[in-house]
This record gives C-alpha cells, structure tokens and sequence, in this order.
C-alpha cells in the first residue's frame, strides 16, 4: 500500500511534466494540423537556456529567488526559440501539403538534436541546484519531497495562467476560432499569423517551464533529453484527443501513473515501450482519443 | 534484351573494377548505397505513390534483418548459401508485421500512420533489446557473411535491380494509378469505387516486404546487427533520400540514395568533435528542400534512357 502511493505520487508529478509538454503538442496540432516533432527539442532548449543564464547570472546558491528566475528564464527562452522555428521553418510551408511541414519538422529535431551535441557537447551537464530538496513531510511513511510539491504548484500555476489565456482573453477567443475555422477568421479581423505565434509561445514556453523543472528534479542535461519526455507526451496529447486541451492534461496525468506503475512492478525495461503501446491501442478502439471529436469532411 | 544486356555488362563491369581496383572501403560504400537504395525506394511506394507516411521504415528492416539472421544461424548452420532464403523469409515476416500495423493505422485519415509506425519501431526495439537470446543490447554477432566480394556485390545488385523493376512495374500498373489517384485526392478516389483503406494497406504490406529485404541482406552485409543499428534516426536518413530524390521518383531514389552515401564520406574530414556530420548536413538539407523544393529532385518523374540517349548526342 505504502508502496503504491509512493508510485502514485511520482506518478502524478511526472504526468503533471507530461501534461505540461502534450499541451504544446495539442495547441499545434490543433492550429495547424501538424505534429511538432520539434516541440521535444524546444523543451531540451528550454532546459539549457536556464542552465546557461543560471551560469552566466551565477546562480549557484538554493534560493526561491534563484529558483524563480530559472523557471521564467527557461519559459521565456524556450518561447523565443519556439517562435524562430514557426517563423523561419514553418511559416514558408503553411500553404504546402501537411506532410512537408511534418517533415521539415522532423528536420528541425534532429537538426537541434545534434546542433546542441556540437554547441553544448554531446556529455550530460550538471544542472545548478536552484532550489534545496528536502521532505517537506511524511504521512503514511511516505514522504513527501519539496520538489515534488514545486513541481506540483508551478504545473498548476502555469495551466491555470493558460486556461485564463485561452478562455477569457481576446487572443484566447481568436486561437479558438482559428483551430475551428481558419479560413473564416481572417474575414472577422483576426489575424491568423500573430494567432499561430502566440500559440507557438504559449506551447513553448509550457515545455520550458517543464524543462527546468525536471532538471532541477533530475539534474543531468544533455542535447537528447527531448527525446523520451516528447514521444510520452506526445502519446499522452493523442491520448486524451489532440488537438483537446482538458484531454492533453488527463492524458498527461494518465500516462505517467501508467509508467510509474509499469517502473515500480518491475517491468521498467518496457517503459519506453508502454507509450507506444498505449498509442497503438488507443489509435484501434478510440481513434479519436479520450476527449477528441471527429469533423465531418465536406466536400 | 538488348537493354538488360547493356545493363549486365555494365553491372559486371563495375564489379570488376570495384572488386579488383578499389579497396574495401569503397566496396563497402557502394554496397551501402545499394541498402540505403532499397530501403528508400521501400518509403518511396508508400509516402511518394501513396502520399502515406511512414516513420517507421527501421523497425520493419530490424524485422527483416533479426528474421533473416536467426534462421541463418539457427536453422542453416551459418551456410552462406542459405543467405538468400533467410534474406526472402524477412523480407515475407516484414510484410505480415506490415500487414497487422496497417489495420490500426488506416482507420482514420491524417498523419497517424506516420505514428503508428513510429510506435512499433520503438516497440520492436525494446523487444529486440530485451530479448537476451539475440544478444540484447549487445547486438548478435558472427551472422554469417558472403565469402567473396563479388558474390556480396552480385547479390545486392540483384536485390537493387528486383526492388527497383517491381516498384517500376507496380508503378505504371493499374494498382500504381489507384495510388496516384489517393495521392491526389482521396474523396474523389472514394467515389470512383476504390477501396481506400484497403488499397493503402496492400501498398504498405508491400513497402514493407521490401524493406525486409533490405534489413534481411544488411544484416548478412555487415555480419553485425544491434538495436542500435534501428533507432528513429535510420527511418529519418531513409526519409531523406526519399524526399531529395523525389517524393513519387523510383529513379531519383537511386541517384539522392547515391549522392547521400558518397557526400557524408566525403565530409568526413570536418572538425565536429566526433559527431556524425551527416545528422547536420541531412536536417538542414531536408527543411531548405522543404522549403524551396519540395517536390524533391525529380518530382514525380523518371530519367528514361532516352532522355540520356538525347543528352549524349
């Protein structure tokens, strides 16, 4: 018992990471139609644009204050790097078939990928300690960690900021209307191209703020630690229904449980393998995912 | 007949030259590009005919390179001359593997097949890397090899040329027409009567069939295969070559599959601190193609011979 709720906590924290990176994944595909591949490397960016300021601000020291300032620098690098890919990758493409913004993505990932390994060099990095880990305290014999609960609150914070975005704010209306009906919104004063960026940055800058937190947790970075987080998330997005914001978060969280369970009753050597299998499962009995909705092709 | 013999003179001829005047080194290159050719042209059925896509392409080689190889060992006793019927039966257990991620994928319309597939390779690869009796993660060793050159050499070129003609054949089919007709608008393929969904399947079993063929034949080629030699970045490099020679382009395969071999070796001499020049050659090579070509060298088209006859007069 006391077991399973140890899972369930690691669980939950990570699918709260999850929920964090499946949502930028979402808010594309639900814009453009397009899988982001990329958005992986942007959370990889995300991670070394806060270890980098830390550096260069000297940010060594355990504080709140330090701790704030890489979670906001790594959020707002890791938009800009999101809004230079739109711009200069997929921007020329938005009229060609969906298929070669697909894959010009997956040329911008892998360019990432091994860009950084020459830029930032392929050995792992030792994130700074932004923040002193210590139990905060035990209930149950399960303790419970500072970081955890960071994790935790800064998740909510940053959905609860987006859910505001999305549904009370102007720009939020004009992404909703975009994803539904893009050729219409132009003809209602909307202008398409500063929505698509502000989706880029929002997304961006979740996967950023995802980035240093599972840095600070897990405090190696190196140029493809994009990789198992984003095909999680990625799994966790189609699950709940790309393109479904509610659906990205429960899959998220869903996912996560799913592989902490997977880890803590041995079989962690087929943990990679869990997403890909949940995908395929999904993709035969619920194509369209937990809260996705199918559109009725005109012709 | 007078063409295939042209072409069989030119074949031994280059054989000889590569078995007699060159060294190993560029042996083996040649042979990779023969592997790199087939798997592309694999992708090419079904992402430029068919207009699906596949990120998948290293799993179903893994499959036919794993296949071919435990059979070899296991049943044949290391006999090259096996080599053949082992590299067949990868190629027919790639396609029954093609065949079952085809019935998910196909359900709906969109990019899923590019995830599905992208899913079972993952999953082939952590099967093959928990899979001790096939050496795990350390790969599986001593796979029996061709004893000459020539033989190697020989065989690739006839597994290149048969991948090629049935592709060709298949292409100007009735079938290849079904495709073109859902790459072009999948509705209106629909209404005419055709069976979409069905018709996609059937050109991705036989994409995988003879992706298979070229994982089944890497595998005795370089004696050596490991999950590492299957990760996501293989699918990737096959998509590339596909992409620049042109998506729909069976000949603008052969000629990207031969540029893409021969140009990484030729930057090998670049100071990048030990990696592989190719992943940021190849990345930047795809989205300016994007972006400025995106129909690829050739486009739909093929180099007929006699377009080269008009150009040497």
């Amino acid at each position: 018992m006391q077991e399973f709720l140890q899972h369930t906590l690691n669980g939950l924290s990570f699918g709260s990471i999850y929920a964090l990176v499946a949502l930028g994944y979402s808010m594309v595909y639900g814009i453009l139609g397009m899988i982001n591949f990329a958005h992986s490397e942007i959370y990889m960016m995300g991670a070394f644009a806060a270890f980098y300021t830390a550096r260069f601000m000297g940010l060594d020291t355990p504080s709140p204050v330090n701790f704030t300032i890489g979670v906001l620098s790594g959020a707002l690098l890791a938009a800009l790097i999101g809004f230079c890919v739109e711009k200069f990758a997929y921007k020329p493409l938005r009229k060609s078939p969906k298929m070669n913004s697909l894959i010009t993505a997956i040329g911008v990932s892998i360019l990432f990928q091994f860009g950084g390994q020459i830029v930032f060099g392929a050995d792992p990095k030792l994130f700074p300690n932004l923040i002193e880990d210590r139990t905060l305290f035990t209930i149950a014999d399960i303790s419970i960690h500072l970081i955890d609960m960071l994790i935790y609150f800064v998740s909510f914070v940053s959905l609860g900021i987006l859910s505001y975005i999305i549904y009370k704010t102007q720009t939020g209306r004009a992404m909703r209307a975009v994803s539904t009906r893009p050729d219409m919104t132009p003809l209602m004063g909307i202008n398409n191209n500063q929505i698509i960026s502000a989706t880029f940055l929002i997304g961006s800058a979740l996967a950023g703020v995802a980035a240093v937190l599972v840095s600070i947790k897990y405090p190696k970075i190196d140029p493809m630690m994009g990789v198992k987080i984003g095909t999680s998330s990625f799994v966790a997005a189609v699950f709940g229904g790309i393109g479904s914001l509610h659906g990205a978060v429960v899959g998220g969280f869903l996912l996560g449980l799913g592989e902490y369970y997977l880890i803590g009753y041995g079989a962690s050597t087929y943990k990679d393998a869990l997403s890909f299998l949940i995908l395929i499962l999904v993709l035969l009995y619920k194509p369209t995912g937990l809260f996705g909705t199918t559109r009725k092709e005109k012709i | 007949m007078k063409k295939l013999l042209v072409f069989l003179a030119l074949v031994t001829g280059l054989g000889i030259v590569l078995n007699f005047f060159l060294n190993s080194y560029i042996q083996a290159i040649f042979i990779s590009f023969m592997i790199n050719a087939i798997m592309a042209l694999s992708l090419n059925f079904i992402t430029g005919l068919a207009d699906q896509f596949s990120l998948g392409h290293a799993g179903l080689m893994a499959i036919g390179a794993y296949t071919s190889a435990i059979l070899n060992k296991e049943v044949f006793s290391d006999n090259w001359i096996m080599i053949p019927i082992g590299v067949i039966a990868g190629a027919i257990v790639a396609a029954i593997a093609g065949y079952l991620i085809s019935l998910p994928s196909f359900r709906l319309k969109g990019d899923y097949l590019a995830i599905v597939t992208l899913g079972m390779a993952e999953i082939v690869r952590v099967v093959l890397l928990n899979w001790n009796h096939v050496g795990g993660p350390r790969g599986y060793n001593g796979i029996a090899k061709f004893p000459e050159f020539f033989i190697n050499y020989g065989f690739a070129v006839l597994l290149l040329f048969f991948t090629f003609m049935t592709m060709l054949r298949l292409k100007f089919s009735w079938f290849g027409r079904n495709l073109w007709a859902i790459n072009e608008d999948d509705i209106a393929a629909e209404v005419m009567g055709l069976d979409v969904a069905k018709t996609k399947r059937r050109a991705f079993v036989i994409s995988s069939f003879f992706a298979g063929l070229g994982g089944g034949f890497y595998a005795h080629h370089l004696g050596y295969i490991s999950p590492g030699s299957f990760q996501f970045i293989i699918s990737v490099q096959i998509l590339i070559v596909t992409v620049l020679g042109g998506l729909g382009s069976l000949s603008g395969t052969i000629v990207a599959a031969l540029i893409l071999t021969f140009l990484p070796e030729a930057l090998r001499s670049l100071p990048t601190g030990g990696i592989d020049i190719r992943m940021i050659v190849f990345p930047i090579l795809l989205i300016l193609m994007m972006i400025l070509r995106p129909q690829g060298l050739f486009g739909r088209k093929e180099i007929s011979l006699g377009f080269l006859g008009r150009l040497l007069k």
